[in-house]
């Protein structure tokens, strides 16, 4: 809920996962990595600067493991909250909110994120509620069905704002049937038909230590607290994971689509322009985030240049790789009130022409290489950004070298390399669009982008 | 561990009040022409900011020019005399720094986010701006396509934002707190770059700016820069003071929108005084005791139990005039929204007629003291933080008695804050409801 603040743009640094450097540059902090005996990983970064403690504890499964039911696998991590053997849903609650502890679960394609950030002289009783919430959800009917009903509300409120819902939409139409298509929230028909049955089953073939990774980051003493974590842990038997990899063959778009999405009372038209991305371990991720950078990773990207502040078309403008394990999309993604529709959907698409056309010069480069060196250090700055740094390099198979080599793999990228990167990781044609707005107006033009195919938002599902 | 906890807080934010860096450690000096900068040296990481907060914001506007400070805000990075449209984004970005900006009902503040290797650099680039802002036409023009793209925007993708507009409109009849930040979409259409100009001259001098630096920086440095670069911009008269005195509310109003929606939102506001009045720690925690967390009042009863609001949220902005208190919540489908409003005015009832509990307080002191931590675990927080406090405290050492100042709320003062300010005379009530659904 925002308060009568505007902000000159939007955050630019949101999508990009990255790196550190605290008084040694670009070195990642020492950490200590263990692997418990039943496989649970457990890797410990002491931070001292304030007296606060995050835990990510991420257990690898999310929506592509959702099968017939989408929002499975969302509301079985929602569900860890609603209570354990030990303890009911209002004294999770209360003690966590007593000690002032911040805590969600956040579920994604391919992990399901426990969270937690509390003071340092919470440790023990913080602990005891993680390893309760993670080893013995209860998942009760009654407050199962409270959540669930929440749930239903929030997927139609959720269509009233597009900007919520127009990646759900993409990833269906990009990815179809693919698992990675799946909408994590879920779909209106299928959450209304889950039950616990469903969200404890699943729970017991997805969930274990095997299958779980647990990041501590902040003010302790790494042996006190690996103790107390392997102790807490250590009973942990559970059948779950590791989970069934998503198959690797993923269908490239044949032909340019457009998937309209009509709300009619839009004020303003909202879309997506994508293709096949990257998975997040390619070895030239950082090669790619520069040359992202120039095209729309940053405020005077030639995207922004051209579409807002050329233009005034549009608010803001920017693209990006969104990574999952095996696979990923790349994306442009935009705004623009009703009228001016066709010229930034035009715009759009002959700015990105210019990347394969012409490609960034020396100059271009050597300040989008500046900018990435400049705006690395702030990115994991708080004990939060380590712990989900730390999850994030076991769930997507890349390791400190990201953060070491960062400086050194952004300083390689000249016009011969940045050329190489854009012909091998930048789709060409083909493109995945997808627009949501009024159709009375913007339906006419979309032809000449591809076959359009049409849903109305208050459809159920994406 | 309720009792052990109190004293500690006090030993710990008395004394150590930026973790590291103690509140002694915040240096201050003020140029030859009135602007002030505070700096705090923090060697964590190899970067730096430069928040310039400017005492300028939408109740500085007047019917006609709604809008005008937020769009100004724009208009600053669109070139200077030394650096022309463009270059300010271009030459930051090219030596590794980035920047964005904010305007509120009070202030407009320009944040910096630098490798500390171009700490001069900055200085150049806003010395260029704040001394010999050089509108363009043709910026002015590309410029308010922007803002209106940013209001569709908002207007689009966050109901709140049209609610909040009609509500503020009502609940203020004199104040300039009635109309929105972003402004209405006939005086963005309309405004000239006379009205620009007139804005600079008047509330861009280096006397109404204050600047916060914190980072990997050295304070010498830091003084012999801003004296070469930003001291020789000439201060200007202090500008006219807000005057105007929002008149008493003497009934409750209500106001009715309609949009697409798939069930009610509510919007109920209550007058409350400016931040620097002694009630603000009290109604701050009244928020928290209403809204902060799962176990919080509004939230238990009316998300968790009874089942009538998906959302609820109650928050108090900071404000240099008295402003508002708002409590929010988006309705469960097909609940009657006369219920859920009920249901709220139930629990502040609750509160004005039973009080609330030490261990409810003891709460909220413990997330505030969380909360501050987070703030202060970042360059950027400990900025932002600094510059709030001197601007709507009126000095940034209040920052080491707010931990005292939220310690001596009472359950006594929790009560009497909601009997005084959340009463119905006092409130007006926005509601949201779906088109053609009558009220």
């Amino acid at each position: 809920m925002k308060r009568g603040k505007f902000v000159r743009q939007f955050g630019w640094l949101l999508c990009l996962l990255s790196g550190f450097i605290r008084s040694e540059p670009f070195q990642c902090p020492p950490f200590e990595r263990q692997v418990l005996p039943n496989g649970m990983v457990l890797i410990l970064m002491e931070q001292h600067e304030v007296p606060l403690v995050s835990v990510s504890a991420v257990v690898k499964t999310g929506s592509v493991h959702d099968g017939e039911k989408h929002g499975l696998a969302f509301l079985t991590g929602q569900g860890l909250l609603l209570g354990t053997k030990n303890r009911c849903k209002i004294e999770i609650e209360e003690s966590l909110d007593f000690i002032g502890a911040e805590y969600q679960v956040s579920v994604y394609k391919e992990e399901t994120a426990l969270s937690v950030s509390f003071m340092k002289t919470d440790e023990d009783l913080v602990l005891s509620l993680i390893a309760d919430i993670l080893m013995r959800p209860s998942f009760p009917a009654d407050e199962f069905e409270k959540r669930k009903s929440r749930h239903l509300d929030e997927l139609t409120n959720n269509k009233e704002s597009p900007s919520r819902v127009i990646r759900a939409y993409f990833d269906q139409f990009m990815f179809g049937n693919h698992p990675y298509g799946n909408p994590v929230s879920g779909t209106e028909p299928d959450v209304g038909r889950i039950t616990t049955d469903d969200v404890r089953a699943f729970y017991s073939k997805q969930y274990g230590p095997g299958n779980t990774v647990m990041a501590v980051a902040g003010d302790f003493k790494t042996d006190r607290i690996a103790k107390k974590i392997r102790h807490l842990f250590g009973e942990w038997k559970a059948s779950g994971g590791p989970a069934d990899a998503v198959p690797a063959d993923i269908a490239e778009p044949e032909k340019p689509r457009v998937l309209f999405v009509n709300k009619s009372d839009a004020v303003e038209t909202r879309f997506m322009i994508g293709g096949p991305g990257i998975p997040r371990n390619n070895p030239d991720y950082t090669g790619i985030q520069v040359i992202n950078t120039i095209l729309g990773g940053r405020f005077t990207s030639w995207l922004n240049d051209e579409m807002r502040i050329n233009r005034g078309l549009t608010y803001g403008v920017r693209s990006y790789f969104s990574c999952f394990i095996r696979s990923g999309a790349f994306i442009i993604s935009s705004f623009t009130p009703n009228a001016t529709t066709e010229e930034a959907l035009d715009v759009a698409l002959e700015v990105y022409g210019r990347l394969h056309d012409q490609g960034p010069d020396e100059a271009t480069l050597a300040s989008a290489r500046n900018y990435m060196s400049g705006q690395f250090p702030p990115r994991f700055e708080t004990s939060e950004d380590l712990a989900n740094l730390l999850t994030e390099m076991e769930v997507y198979g890349f390791d400190a070298s990201f953060i070491n080599d960062f400086q050194k793999q952004v300083s390689e990228i000249d016009t011969a390399r940045a050329k190489k990167l854009i012909e091998t990781y930048f789709p060409e044609d083909n493109f995945q669009i997808v627009v949501i707005g009024k159709g009375s107006e913007i339906r006419p033009l979309l032809d000449k982008y591809g076959s359009v195919t049409e849903k109305e938002i208050t459809a159920h599902g994406f | 561990m309720d009792l052990k906890r109190l004293p500690w807080i006090f030993i710990l934010l008395c004394t150590v009040l930026f973790s590291q860096t103690t509140v002694n450690d915040i240096r201050s000096f003020t140029l030859k022409n009135g602007m002030q900068f505070l700096v705090v040296e923090d060697h964590s990481i190899p970067n730096a900011n430069m928040f310039i907060f400017w005492k300028v914001g939408s109740r500085n506007e007047v019917p006609g020019i709604t809008g005008l400070s937020h769009f100004f805000e724009h208009m600053m990075f669109n070139g200077a005399e030394k650096y022309g449209p463009k270059e300010f984004d271009r030459v930051m970005e090219a030596a590794g720094g980035a920047n964005n900006a904010y305007t509120s009902e009070n202030v407009t503040v320009y944040t910096d986010f630098f490798p500390s290797s171009a700490t001069e650099l900055i200085f150049d680039l806003e010395a260029d701006r704040i001394g010999h802002l050089a509108l363009d036409d043709q910026m002015v023009e590309s410029e308010r396509g922007v803002v209106m793209s940013e209001r569709t925007m908002y207007m689009e993708n966050d109901p709140w934002t049209l609610l909040e507009e009609q509500v503020k409109g009502a609940a203020f009849l004199a104040h300039p707190y009635r109309w929105s930040v972003i402004g209405y979409e006939s005086d963005i259409r309309n405004w000239t770059k006379q009205d620009l100009q007139t804005y600079f001259e008047t509330y861009y001098a280096p006397n109404n700016g204050l600047a916060v630096m914190v980072g990997d920086v050295n304070l010498e440095e830091l003084r012999s820069l801003a004296k070469k670069t930003i001291e020789p911009i000439p201060s200007g008269p202090a500008p006219r003071a807000v005057h105007t005195t929002e008149p008493e509310q003497l009934g409750e109003k209500r106001v009715i929108v309609h949009k697409a929606v798939s069930s009610p939102r509510l919007m109920i506001v209550y007058h409350v005084p400016e931040t620097r009045h002694p009630d603000y720690y009290a109604l701050e925690m009244l928020t928290e005791i209403l809204s902060g967390g799962r176990s919080s009042r509004l939230y238990s009863s009316l998300v968790d139990s009874s089942q009538l609001a998906v959302e609820v949220r109650a928050t108090m902005p900071m404000g240099f005039d008295p402003g508002l208190f708002y409590i929010q919540a988006v309705c469960k489908q097909d609940i009657e929204y006369l219920k859920t409003e009920a249901a709220i005015y139930g629990e502040i009832d609750r509160i004005v007629r039973d009080g609330v509990t030490d261990r409810e307080l003891q709460k909220v002191k413990n997330q505030k003291l969380a909360a501050f931590y987070r703030r202060m675990e970042t360059i950027d927080g400990k900025a932002n933080t600094l510059g709030t406090y001197a601007l709507f405290f009126g000095d940034y050492r209040k920052l080491s008695t707010a931990p005292e100042a939220y310690a001596q709320v009472t359950p006594g003062d929790i009560r009497r804050v909601a009997e005084t300010y959340l009463k119905k005379t006092n409130r007006t009530v926005g509601i949201m409801l779906n088109t053609g659904e009558d009220s």
